[in-house]
């Protein structure tokens, strides 16, 4: 694979800016029936709890224009198991490893980074969810108020030397406040975005299409959105940026490292057509090769008018 | 590697009835690696996600499956309006088929879009040479497609076949060793439900092939989760209905 696809997260090297994005790749092994996942950037595990969660009830997806909804609640075997079982999987894939780690309150979040530590010869970077919109409690409710950020930001800090990337929620009126409260927490990087918050109507039973009636909608609708954020952190952030939201191909790339992101998580897409990161990594290893580029430097050349 | 995710080249289409038909797709690799009970993912035009159908037969010397697909929504309409040479993607098969091994005698009942996998079965084990039956239930003659004269065949309004579900049809089987017999239904919730008990009542075991909305049939998204019995402090656990089944024993299920 060519070096011009590497890129750094802070301090943390990757082969590739592809990453793929927590929820839509479990933990790997099922891709793994399709491509070779050593080509990635890294994966992102399943968002994980202390304990297993059986996630939400009844119909969990719902699809929309460009994209979907769902509302799979952080349905996860509980991080025990993930280091038992997964873990090792994933180191062993040869792509980086991204723990996404959620919980429902501040202790969760220190449980699960206490318990992560020790494994942290096989972990490249700890993934805080502070946006999943699809639990009661924790995550997006944490990560929709700066104060809370910057404070659980910071008491994670203080436990690990592991990389904490924070990933935010766009459902917020200000995304460069949360995303600077992560920065003043301590974090060594910055996730945007989660999915929006959305709903749809039955309009024969009046009822909500998924059963939690509401869920994050992503896909390439989403990217604009997406984009448009990553470029405004990018100029009020010191920390760099991983650009997450509607990438269906390479020049979805292309523009997120534009807009100021130093790697990207590829997600929806790939539920479409699983082994679209194959198709990307060879698309962008063409795309340096034909412009003599290195995609790392690319990451924040925005020409704003 | 690249396996499971083809471009494939729709190459029949025929109806069966107003909102019914019945599409062949060039994939040798799919055609030869099939099991009954698998599905396929296939690209529907215009919408978003791909849409998950059970295999209704495989050619396999011409490398050619064939799916059913029932008018219910816009991706399904999309696809029933497809025309003979466009190409589709496609990932398949997938999940886990049903396992016939073990069993003299093999049941095969179930309804509405549920008779495509059936007839794939159907297929399967009559060129095995197995002991088969098969019963399936309609709502009225109109609705009857893929019915043979060896099935049989109940309708709700009782206008062809027995009058009934399809536990009327069963009725009529006389099963002389429950623990050899095995049966199968892929149907509406409803009737795998009493399916299953009626198989329950009688000691034989009963294979259900469970239906969720799907996302990603990949087993990577966890939306398609069906609800099975478990020890764990819950009661039960949600699997995957794109990896862990469709197919699934009915004692297991959570109805």
């Amino acid at each position: 694979m060519s070096t011009s696809l590497n890129v750094k997260v802070g301090n943390v090297s990757l082969k590739s800016p592809l990453i793929l994005a927590s929820g839509t790749c479990n933990f790997g092994r099922e891709l793994s029936e399709y491509y070779d996942l050593s080509i990635l950037g890294g994966i992102s595990s399943k968002g994980l709890t202390i304990k297993p969660r059986n996630g939400n009830p009844g119909v969990r997806v719902a699809e929309c224009a460009s994209g979907m909804l769902n509302s799979v609640g952080l349905q996860n075997p509980g991080v025990h198991y993930f280091i038992e079982n997964d873990l090792d999987f994933m180191k062993e894939s040869g792509a980086g490893v991204i723990v996404n780690v959620a919980g429902h309150s501040y202790e969760d979040y220190i449980d699960m980074v206490t318990t992560l530590d020790p494994h942290k010869d096989k972990i490249d970077a700890l993934e805080i969810n502070l946006s999943c919109p699809n639990v009661k409690e924790g995550c997006m409710t944490i990560g929709s108020d700066p104060a809370a950020i910057k404070l659980i930001t910071s008491k994670l800090r203080a436990l690990t030397d592991l990389p904490l990337w924070i990933k935010l929620t766009p459902n917020v009126t200000d995304i460069k406040a949360t995303a600077l409260a992560a920065q003043e927490g301590g974090a060594d990087a910055v996730v945007l975005i989660n999915t929006l918050m959305g709903m749809r109507i039955d309009i024969r039973t009046r009822r909500p299409v998924l059963t939690n009636n509401t869920g994050g909608y992503s896909g390439p609708a989403v990217k604009p959105v997406a984009i448009r954020m990553v470029a405004e952190c990018s100029q009020v952030l010191n920390i760099p940026i991983v650009g997450c939201g509607g990438i269906a191909d390479y020049k979805d790339v292309l523009e997120f490292m534009i807009a100021g992101a130093s790697a990207v998580e590829i997600g929806t897409a790939c539920l479409v057509h699983p082994s679209l990161p194959v198709d990307i990594t060879e698309d962008l290893e063409k795309y340096c090769k034909d412009n003599n580029v290195e995609l790392k430097d690319l990451t924040g050349t925005l020409q704003r008018w | 590697m690249n396996r499971k995710e083809y471009r494939i080249k729709l190459i029949s289409k025929e109806f069966l009835n107003s909102d019914t038909c019945y599409l062949g797709f060039e994939c040798p690799e799919i055609a030869s690696n099939a099991f009954p009970g698998q599905f396929v993912n296939i690209s529907a035009g215009t919408v978003f996600l791909k849409r998950p159908f059970g295999i209704a037969s495989v050619d396999k010397e011409n490398g050619i499956f064939y799916i059913g697909v029932k008018v219910v929504g816009k991706g399904t309409s999309e696809i029933s309006s497809f025309e003979p040479g466009l190409m589709v993607d496609c990932l398949g098969p997938l999940g886990k088929g049903f396992d016939f091994d073990g069993y003299d005698t093999i049941i095969l009942t179930g309804g509405g879009t549920g008779v495509f996998p059936i007839n794939f079965a159907y297929e399967t084990l009559t060129s095995q040479g197995k002991n088969v039956i098969v019963c399936e239930g309609f709502r009225n003659a109109n609705q009857v497609i893929l019915n043979k004269p060896s099935y049989i065949l109940t309708t709700d309004c009782g206008d062809c076949g027995i009058k009934g579900t399809v536990i009327a049809g069963l009725d009529t089987i006389d099963i002389s060793e429950p623990s050899k017999t095995l049966i199968c239904c892929v149907g509406p919730i409803p009737m795998m439900k009493a399916v299953a008990s009626w198989a329950a009542e009688k000691n034989m075991n009963c294979l259900v092939s469970m239906e969720q909305r799907m996302a990603c049939g990949a087993g990577i998204c966890l939306c398609c989760t069906v609800k099975v019995k478990d020890d764990g402090p819950d009661g039960f656990k949600n699997v995957r209905c794109c990896k862990e089944g469709p197919v699934f024993d009915s004692r297991e299920v959570v109805w």
